[in-house]
């Protein structure tokens, strides 16, 4: 992954233990994507004190990142939640349109069938909204994280 | 004045997403932009972008500068000076 969005990760995470003016310029970098002589002109520093902000900065948030891990957690869960998303979607458009598709068929070949056909029908419905129900879990963590 | 083209993170917390604008170098803060020119979304992998081609080599001509990250994006796209 690219370092900017890493950094910006670490900082939705651990950002707000920064101090104010930290915040200001490591937004500046992360968020903004302005160059050190921009960071410095528009703070009145040196772009040698942008640069070892930053610096003391990356190395403040990987601290925290090595001590809970948060960032990490949080792309393992998300990475297989998405995978279950992808999961029931496959399986509910495989499943979705044929549901009942045969139900009317039974019917019309009698009622011998119809019984074996109804039955079979409420056990893939009964799956369908199965699968739904995990997407839509899937879906709130996804939200929620 | 200077005019660079660089990503500006949009999106929320923890979901990022950048836009690929071009700016003046002096109107940095939240500040306005000239022009938006692209997107890049690093959420799904591999990290897409979009990069409007015509646009992006007539910024680059008239003496533009990307940053470190845009010029990767462009070299991706296959957008060169």
């Amino acid at each position: 992954m690219e370092k900017i969005v890493e950094q910006g990760l670490l900082y939705d995470f651990y950002g707000e233990l920064l101090t104010e003016h930290q915040k200001r310029i490591y937004e500046e970098a992360v968020y903004q994507d302005m160059s050190l002589s921009e960071i410095a002109e528009d703070n009145g520093i040196s772009r040698q004190g942008v640069h070892d902000l930053l610096r003391r900065c990356d190395k403040i948030l990987a601290d925290y990142e090595n001590t809970l891990h948060l960032v990490e957690k949080y792309k393992n869960i998300r990475k297989r939640a998405q995978e279950i998303r992808t999961l029931c979607g496959a399986v509910l458009t495989d499943s979705g349109a044929g549901t009942c598709a045969d139900d009317g068929k039974a019917k019309e070949d009698g009622a011998p069938a119809e019984a074996g056909g109804a039955e079979k029908c409420a056990r893939r419905t009964k799956a369908y909204e199965a699968a739904r129900r995990i997407d839509g879990l899937a879906g709130e963590i996804l939200e929620e994280l | 004045m200077a005019v660079k083209i660089r990503l500006r993170r949009m999106g929320q917390k923890k979901a990022p997403f950048y836009r690929i604008v071009v700016a003046d170098s002096r109107s940095p803060r939240d500040g306005r932009f000239i022009e938006e020119i692209g997107t890049y979304d690093p959420n799904t992998d591999p990290s897409t972008f979009k990069v409007n081609e015509e646009l992006a080599k007539k910024w680059l001509a008239n003496g533009a500068q990307p940053t470190e990250i845009v010029s990767k994006i462009f070299k991706l796209a296959g957008i060169e000076k």
